[in-house]
Formats: structure tokens, sequence, C-alpha cells
């Protein structure tokens, strides 16, 4: 239920003056914003993070902000695509929240509707080393950032290192030859893998437009207008993944988020992108059960292999959204501060166990990252995300194309047959046009 | 005629007067009806107006856009997936519907047996309509599981098959799939409205039929269904209705996937309007809906008048 929010923004204090006064004092000591924030509230919407104490350190800082400042803060956290929804509905109604967490493309859609904060995106920038160039794709428009890039998740190859043995494969295949071939053999040996090509709003996008990529495929020319996806190198992708999903397990079609992990972790699919939940649901589940701690034991993470044009990976990434339509920017601004404070955002990180990693360069010489060794491969997997919309920018028409699955869907109709593979490659291309001429107009 | 006059005054404070306008039938009805008119205005005439007009601009969830004319609904109809989702709907319904009718009535017949704990069944049947669609949904998407299929497990096990069917992966059978838990949810009200009606016969005249030597077909055909037919077909109408525009086991069970072979235009117009943010073509999908729920309820309509009439 929501709290009662502040209709009326703090009395006679300005934003600007409010700005100043927050940025020169770090939390421990907010002495002018304490006055300034005092009786104003601040509503945040957010999801669940996979890693419980994440969740939990979220809500003990909006705790200590609301101490140090006296400002009343509501946290409310939403499941699943209700998060989304929720943050839609604030966005056109301009009421109910005043920061959200939103995902890729939210700062793209929302862009007019959230508030300048190229400021604070600077200052962050400089104290942890610079943000990837992710960061400033998912949430700079025309030059401006319009949200905080909160982290990304990686998605890696998760393996069964002894089925993969047993099969004579002793390390994760580099190339996408060498993973057509694996897949063959792993299929013989009763051990398949699976790819994601159900409409699967994270997995969906993660195991798929890296495929597009690596044989040098493309939604869109960098001009983010001009649809660029009906080429050879996406036929080649096409053919490829017709030619591999002859190994996979059966299912493929239809699974959505859990799906894949669920397979992996009854021992049924030897291999499947994924993020690292996968192996943190077994190691947390290992000292009760044999059956989990053996695939803990017996999985790794692997790399994409490499394609044609190189190796690509595309993550889920969530932004800090703030509303522009917020009647206490001040309140937004500080909270914003206090994440992203040396205090706070190292040691969020390092609980998250690489699941959400922030997009800062200076990140990787920080203590941040987890002991486990099947879980350093993230650190380097950090670097390779690609945003969907290539080679342009992630543009409404690329997230229109990512929300009706039209690339997922374009790979399983030419791998189930229902189109030979270039007719699929020109239904896709046919959409792609259709979205983009709607945005053109 | 009354030699009596009324001051200018006193008339015209007595027509201020509540008790004035009460004592005109027509100022009280349009009292009386005010309240119903001014809830339709604002909770169903007014969000269909800005339904309509958002369908007629490029609006999305940031901007407000601008009058584009019918470009949305024909952009619409040059659409690959929307003309499919149009083609599932009407399976989806077609499908839906046609079950609930046949178990709805079959069950109802059954129920209105008398037999042990008839009345604690009675109850037990509505659970598949009492249950949020959300929970039932996901017992449905566990049962249709392609890697822990319950079904496919028992399948497997009695040695009727040796591997279960990809219900969700096949786009046939993912229909079919939709199709199935929406006519298992919807059967009970089915059930227990024609049970309603069936019990609302009078025994009398099953009675006379059986003396006139009716056997059980003639009795159902020429007593029970014709008694039973308007209560059946608003059972039909609203679950056609309900069934058209149904969102929340779609979009459970499979997302509108795989490849859209289960997208109904409920799903689509959530998909466009709010996961990409177009609202103007989000409305538009909702909005064609219109035409065929708008002829089946003024059939309604005209049926109910009818018999209100007679």
């Amino acid at each position: 239920m929501d709290t009662p929010r502040s209709l009326t923004p703090p009395s006679s204090i300005t934003r600007r003056s409010l700005l100043a006064a927050t940025a020169a004092v770090p939390l421990a000591t907010p002495a002018i914003a304490q006055n300034a924030l005092k009786g104003t509230k601040l509503t945040i919407l957010v999801g669940q993070f996979y890693v419980p104490e994440n969740n939990a350190q979220l809500d003990q800082l909006a705790v200590d902000v609301a101490k140090d400042t006296g400002m009343e803060i509501h946290v409310e956290r939403l499941a699943g695509d209700e998060l989304g929804v929720k943050t839609a509905a604030v966005v056109a109604t301009g009421r109910g929240a005043d920061l959200s967490i939103g995902v890729e493309f939210d700062t793209y859609l929302y862009a007019s509707k959230l508030a300048d904060v190229t400021d604070l995106a600077n200052e962050f920038g400089k104290q942890y080393g610079g943000w990837l160039d992710v960061a400033k794709q998912a949430c700079m428009v025309g030059g401006k950032w319009k949200s905080l890039c909160i982290g990304q998740a990686p998605a890696a190859w998760n393996y069964r290192v002894d089925q993969f043995a047993a099969a004579g494969i002793n390390k994760f295949p580099d190339t996408f030859d060498d993973l057509l071939k694996a897949a063959k053999v792993l299929h013989g040996k009763g051990t398949p893998i699976g790819m994601t090509l159900g409409h699967a709003s994270g997995d969906g996008r993660s195991t798929n437009y890296p495929v597009l990529w690596a044989f040098g495929g493309k939604e869109f020319e960098k001009d983010g207008r001009t649809v660029a996806l009906n080429s050879a190198e996406t036929l080649r992708a096409v053919e490829w993944y017709k030619e591999i999903y002859q190994y996979f397990i059966p299912g493929t079609t239809a699974w959505l988020d859990p799906d894949n992990n669920q397979a992996f972790l009854a021992g049924k699919c030897s291999a499947t992108v994924n993020v690292n939940t996968i192996y943190l649901a077994s190691r947390a589940a290992a000292p009760t059960n044999p059956v989990m701690k053996n695939i803990m034991e017996n999985m790794d993470h692997g790399n994409w292999p490499r394609g044609p044009a190189g190796r690509f990976a595309s993550y889920n990434i969530n932004t800090w959204l703030p509303f522009a339509s917020s009647p206490n920017r001040a309140g937004q601004m500080h909270f914003l501060r206090a994440w992203f404070d040396k205090s706070f955002l190292p040691k969020w990180t390092k609980t998250g166990q690489s699941y959400f990693i922030p997009t800062f360069a200076g990140f990787d010489n920080l203590d941040v990252w987890p002991e486990d060794p099947k879980l350093k491969i993230f650190r380097e997997l950090n670097k390779l995300n690609r945003l969907e919309g290539y080679a342009g920018p992630p543009t409404p028409s690329a997230a229109e194309a990512v929300s009706k699955y039209i690339l997922v869907d374009m790979f399983a109709k030419a791998c189930t047959g229902q189109l030979k593979p270039k007719a699929a490659v020109e239904w896709a291309a046919k959409e792609y046009e259709q979205i983009a001429k709607k945005h053109r107009a | 005629m009354s030699g009596t006059t009324i001051p200018a005054v006193a008339l015209r404070r007595r027509r201020r007067d509540l008790g004035y306008w009460l004592d005109h039938e027509r100022a009280l009805g349009y009292m009386l009806v005010a309240p119903v008119v001014l809830l339709l205005l604002g909770l169903v005439a007014y969000p269909f107006m800005v339904a309509i007009g958002y369908a007629l601009s490029n609006r999305t969830l940031a901007d407000a856009g601008e009058f584009v004319g019918l470009d949305n609904f024909i952009d619409l109809f040059d659409d690959d997936i929307y003309l499919q989702t149009l083609r599932n709907t009407f399976v989806f319904t077609a499908g839906s519907v046609s079950l609930r009718l046949v178990f709805g009535v079959g069950l109802a017949l059954l129920l209105n047996e008398s037999f042990r704990f008839s009345r604690l069944i009675r109850a037990a049947v509505l659970l598949p309509w009492i249950v949020p669609t959300v929970l039932g949904t996901m017992a449905w998407l566990w049962m249709f599981n392609p890697n822990f299929s319950v079904i496919n497990w028992v399948l497997v096990h009695s040695g009727l098959m040796t591997e279960g069917p990809n219900w969700l992966t096949d786009p046939d059978l993912a229909l079919f799939c939709v199709i199935l838990v929406n006519a298992w949810r919807g059967t009970p009200f089915m059930a227990i409205t024609v049970l309603a009606g069936l019990q609302s016969i009078p025994q009398d005249l099953y009675d006379a039929s059986a003396i006139d030597g009716a056997g059980k077909f003639q009795r159902f055909f020429y007593v029970t269904l014709p008694l039973v037919m308007p209560v059946l077909l608003t059972a039909l109408v609203l679950s056609i209705i309900w069934t058209f525009s149904d969102f929340g086991i779609v979009y459970g069970l499979t997302k509108g996937g795989p490849m859209n072979a289960t997208h109904v235009l409920a799903t689509l117009s959530y998909q466009a309007g709010l996961a990409a943010g177009n609202i103007g073509e989000g409305a538009a999908i909702s909005l064609t809906m219109l035409p065929m729920l708008l002829v089946l309820i003024i059939w309604q309509l005209r049926r109910i008048r009818r018999s209100t009439v007679l």
C-alpha cells in the first residue's frame, strides 16, 4: 500500500540551493540537508534483487538516510513485471513515486519525464574511475544523463564440467563452430544443452542477441532509424541456430525465465545461458541437499564463444530513474548520493556475489569481487555488454522489438521449421521496418 | 377556480424547495437516475472516450503525442503479429466457450441430481472460478512445464507414451493448453448458472412429460433445454465477452509464445501499450475487440428487452 506522499515542495528552498547544500555534505554529517529535508517524503519503487541481503541493504540505507535527514522514506518493493507497470503509471500520471528502478530502455522511453542528473553522473563517474560505455548508452539521452546505472547482471554460459568431460570436451568451446560440435556430442551422450527461445523477458535477450552479433548481424544502422537486419550475416546466424537447435533439450521454445534454471538444476541440461543464479542457488542448497552439492561442484561458468565478428554479450541492466515530477527533488538527489557513496555501493556489490555489478571502470580495482573461484569470470564479463538496437542507440524502436520478441521469434521460427531461415529473417526484418516506420513518424 | 394567489417571492422560494422538485415526477425521475448516470459517465464513458482518444494518437507513456487519425488501425492490419493474434483470439474464444458449454451443461445436469454430499460437491466445483487466476495458472504452468510436467510423468510411467508431449512448445498444442486452462476456469460459472436455471424448472413439467411417454432425451430437449435457454444464453454471452478479453491465463502460461502462437488481443495490447510504451497502439489493439463485443452486447440487450416486454 502506498504511503501518503507530500504534495507540496519543501517550503521556500530552491532546487539549486538544495543541490548545492546536499552536494557539499556527506551522508554522515548532513547538517544542512537534515534541516532542508526534514518532514519531506520520498517514495522509491524497487524490485527484488536475487541476493536477499542486497534487498536488506537497500532497506537499511533508506532507514539510515531517513534517520540522518528527517525525511520520510517509503520503499515499495514490487514483484516481477509489477515494477515496470507501476513505473509506467508514475511516468504517465506524474504521481506515485519519486524514484524507481528501471531497466535497459526505460531511460530512452521516459526521457522527457526524467530529471537531468548529469552533475551527479559526472561526480560518481569521477569517484569510481569513469562509467563503462554501456552505462552511458543506457542512461544518456541527447547528451544528458537522465538516469544512473545501478549495474548489470552478466549472463554467462553455465555448464556441467563433468558432463562435458564425459563427452571428451575439457573446456568450454571458444568458437561457435566448437559449440555446435560440442552440442552434437553432448546430445549423443544424452546430456543436451539448451538455449532459451521462448518469450522470456530476461533470458530471451541475453541468449539470442549475442548470436546475432557474433555473426556480424545488426538490427539497425548507427543512426538507429535504418533497419539493417536483413543481411547475409543475420542469415548465417539463423542457419547456425537452426543447426544447433536439433541437439537441444526439447521444450526450449516454451522456456520462460525460470525454465532453463530448473532444467539445469534438475540435471536435464548440460549447458545454458544464465546469470549466476543457478550456481548461487545450488551453492545455497548444497549443505543440506546432496543433489545440489553435486551440481555446485560439477558446474562452472564460461564466456560466450567467439563468432566470425567477435565475442559479445547482452545483460540485464538496472538504472535509477529520477522522476522529474517529484516534488522532492532534493530528497531524490540525497538518496542517490547515499546509494553511490563509497561507504555503501562497494559493500553492496560485494554482498551481491557478482549477480549485479555496477558499471564503473574503477570497480575492477576495488575489493568488490567474490572469493569463490567459480564466480571470478564475472569480473571479465562485466566489460563485455552491448545494448540491443546495435549499431544504433537503445531507441524506442529497439525497445519495442525486444518487447515483441522479434529476434527471439526469428530464431525460433527457423529452428522449428515454421519458416525457412531466409523467410524467418525477412519476416523479422518486416516487423522491424514497421516498428521503425512508426517511430520515425 | 381558487381565488387564492401565491405571491411571486413565495413562488420562487417554493421552486427552490426540494419538496417542490420531488413533487414533479419528471424531475424526480432524473434525480433518481442521476447517480447511476454519473457513475457510468465517470467509470465507463470517460475511460472509453480517453481510450478512443489514445487510439487515434501516437501517444507514448512519456509523451502526449499528436492526432494521427486511423493510422494505428491501418498499421495493425499490415502487421503479421496482429493478424495472427486476431486469429488466435477467435480460436481461443470459440474453443474455450465450446468446452465451457459442453462441460458446464454436463456438470450442471450431474449436480442437479440428488446424491450424498451434493451440496459440498457443488461448492467444491466452484473452486477453479474462485481461486485467483494467477494461482490457478501457476499450477497449470507446473503441470505443462517442459522439464517437470506431472502429466507427462504419468503418461510415461503408466506406459502410455515413451516421451510426453511438449505442451507449451508446439504452437498448436500451446494454443490448446491456454484454451483448456481458460475452459477449466470458466466451466464452474457456466455449470452453477445453468444449475440455477435447472432448479427453477417445476417438477410438474417433468411429471407431465413422463406421463405423456417422454424419455430422458426427449425430456431434456423438449422441457429442460427450452426452459434453461434464457439463463444459458446469458451465461454464454458473458463467457464469450470474458474470454475474448482474457489476459491473465495467456500471460501467465506463455506470455504469448511460442512464436506468438498464443498471443490474444489483451496480451498484445499490454505488450504494445505498457511493455513497449506505445499507448496509442496498445489502445488501438484493445479497441479492435469492440466491434465483436458490441454485436454481442447489443444482441443480448435486445434479447433481455424482448423477454422483459413479453
